[in-house]
């Protein structure tokens, strides 16, 4: 099995010491995120590129960008982790993924059987996060190839579903969703034109020229704008964190989600293939399918251990599966993996189809960590979860200006300049406003990042056909990419106009 | 009272829209060769841009939900940001380790009062501890003490 070949090779990148050692410090890190009041998974990643700049600046390139994106997937499913340790002990979701856990995880906590809880959502992201990662490595390969396959034009129109995919999920009105779309594409086109060489939109002012970093909106939107928000709701995490008392299940809790988690993990995976469903997302339809599936129905919602388990499995199987268009297309389906790629092409690595040729290295030494860094995960988690637990209580006081000063100090390691730092607080500002009235956030993120390669293929494919914009229609994959990308823009809304509620992925 | 900001966020976006469409038929480029440059995208999005927010100006002038009313911290907000636009103004010229302790310090007292020697102390941490682990080990340039 060429598969296997190719997975022990990426054993062999991710067991050398240092990837190890990076591995374990992102997956600790993202639990410590997941469990914060205050920064989620996106903003965690995020804030944990420049640390993970610094850390690898001396070693050759290839070499960095592995352990960087090692450490950062790691904080990115140790996040999705954590966030379930709050929404048990405290009922405070530490992200949006959490929020169907803490239906039955605060109930069983409040039975004092919290370490039940704990250790069966550890369980179930276990178990999700190997089973998203053995689909990943049977199918990333060949999707890839097949990808290969894409013109320019299949290229350009698989961009423009991806952006149509995660806009149209992306909020409570539409036509404010697709409005962040393109601000966020007219911003990827700030500073000198690859091609031609013209600067545009830098209103001659020098900082411009190299374009917008994405490193500074991002860690200006996210972890800002979050931290806004919080000082300006006064929304602290209050109260006491519940006893953890035994983590060890028995058997009949062992029995009863077993199916939950199996379920959970495979319908997550499969959801977090298709961009825009995040781990939010599936984690509600995982809840909601176990609650119909169950024959004590109800039990959901007073502590029922399979409402822990199904949606803590789901939202990690999506995590992962939400890894594979990131890889094999260069589709981020999700908010969090758009940082992911962002953070990659920072590292001159370009996601998708060329990756599993041109680096395989990086694709298959990440693919391999995700296996080690759930096991770590694993034995990591059940032993610290009283740790954890303490952090819950971090006082804000000291968490909040924390991390602006993080915040700040990433962005002046890694762009070094004071300008940086103003946009940076500006998009801060900004963010807030937009997200506090429904104005996504995650697709202006994801234009900036697919903005100049959806720009540069359109340029190659009318190159290409002499200025025929017919081509995109006549092309047989680019059409089908197009007619998906409009159904999903008009599906949702033609539900909506039904009177069906449309859930949506916040965050 | 009628949420206002969907009306002001269509407006100005809508106007940066204008001020890109007008921006980008200024380039001057010879586009010999190829048949789309520099320009035609931008314009395009920015035309879409117009669209959408004049679509989103009509929703918000018909529809007649209220405003959210929420009871907002401004005053700790604007202390914090206020400490933040110094921050970035102050870090070159005092160096890292001054301001980060500043803006660490005024930050956790604005949050909350009290605990002074605490407050420095862990500001203090932070902020030499950031670098001397950025810039002694990882080799990394945090700009140095005034002195």
């Amino acid at each position: 099995m060429e598969a296997f070949q190719y997975l022990a090779q990426g054993l062999g990148v991710a067991l050398e010491p240092l990837n190890l050692l990076f591995a374990f410090f992102g997956c600790l890190a993202g639990t410590l995120v997941g469990v914060l009041p205050g920064i989620g998974p996106i903003s965690g990643v995020a804030l944990l590129i420049p640390v993970a700049a610094m850390a690898t600046s001396s070693l050759p390139v290839e070499q960095a960008a592995t352990a960087s994106i090692i450490l950062l997937a790691g904080v990115y499913y140790g996040a999705m982790y954590g966030g379930s340790t709050t929404a048990i002990l405290i009922n405070t979701p530490g992200e949006n993924s959490s929020v169907c856990t803490t239906l039955d995880g605060y109930q069983m906590a409040k039975q004092g059987r919290a370490g039940v809880a704990l250790a069966i959502c550890a369980i179930g992201s276990f178990v999700a996060g190997i089973i998203s990662c053995i689909g990943l490595v049977f199918l990333a390969v060949p999707l890839a190839e097949f990808a290969l396959k894409f013109g320019p034009a299949g290229q350009f129109s698989l961009m423009i579903l991806g952006l149509c995919a995660l806009s149209s999920l992306a909020g409570k009105s539409i036509i404010k969703a697709f409005m962040m779309t393109t601000f966020g594409l007219m911003l990827s086109m700030v500073g000198v034109d690859p091609i031609s060489g013209v600067a545009r939109m830098t209103f001659n002012y020098s900082e411009l020229y190299s374009g917008l970093e994405f490193l500074t909106l991002a860690v200006g939107m996210f972890a800002l704008g979050e931290v806004f928000k919080t000082i300006l709701t006064n929304d602290y995490v209050e109260g006491e964190a519940i006893k953890v008392g035994s983590i060890i299940p028995t058997k009949k809790d062992l029995k009863d989600s077993a199916m939950p988690i199996l379920r959970g993990s495979l319908l997550g995976f499969f959801q977090g293939l298709i961009p825009g469903c995040g781990a939010t997302l599936s984690s509600f339809m995982v809840y909601t399918f176990e609650k119909k599936l169950s024959k004590n129905k109800e039990n959901f919602g007073k502590g029922a251990i399979e409402g822990v388990a199904a949606p803590e499995a789901g939202n990690n199987g999506a995590s992962g599966g939400a890894m594979i268009p990131l890889l094999t297309l260069g589709i981020p389906g999700t908010g969090t993996t758009a940082v992911l790629m962002g953070a990659l092409i920072m590292f001159n690595i370009t996601p998708g189809p060329l990756l599993f040729q041109d680096h395989p290295q990086v694709a298959w030494g990440l693919i391999a960590s995700m296996l080690v860094g759930n096991f770590m995960l694993l034995v990591l988690n059940l032993p610290l979860v009283k740790v954890f637990a303490k952090v819950i209580e971090t006082p804000p006081k000291y968490l909040i200006p924390g991390i602006v000063a993080i915040s700040v100090f990433g962005v002046y390691a890694v762009q070094g300049s004071v300008f940086n730092l103003f946009l940076m607080i500006g998009s801060g500002i900004a963010a807030y406003y937009l997200a506090k009235n429904d104005y996504p956030i995650a697709p202006i993120v994801l234009s900036l990042i697919l903005g100049p390669m959806i720009e540069n293929n359109l340029r190659r494919a009318m190159n290409l056909y002499n200025g025929d914009y017919t081509m995109f229609v006549k092309d047989p994959i680019s059409l089908i990419f197009l007619i998906i990308a409009l159904l999903w823009v008009a599906v949702p809304q033609i539900m909506k106009l039904r009177g069906k509620k449309v859930l949506v992925e916040e965050g | 009272m009628v949420n206002t900001f969907d009306r002001y966020a269509s407006v100005v976006f809508a106007a940066i829209g204008i001020a890109v469409f007008m921006y980008i038929q200024n380039i001057e480029i010879a586009t010999a060769g190829s048949t789309i440059g520099p320009k035609e995208l931008p314009a395009f999005l920015s035309v879409v841009l117009i669209i959408l927010s004049l679509a989103n100006l009509y929703t918000a002038i018909k529809s007649k939900k209220p405003a959210k009313q929420e009871k907002l911290e401004y005053k700790k907000f604007f202390i914090i940001f206020v400490a933040l636009v110094l921050y970035a103004i102050l870090i070159e010229p005092l160096g890292y380790v001054i301001s980060t302790f500043l803006f660490l310090l005024v930050g956790f007292q604005t949050m909350e009062k009290g605990e002074y020697l605490k407050s420095a102390l862990i500001a203090a941490a932070f902020a030499g501890g950031i670098y001397y682990l950025y810039v002694e080990i990882a080799l990394g340039v945090l700009p140095p003490l005034p002195f």
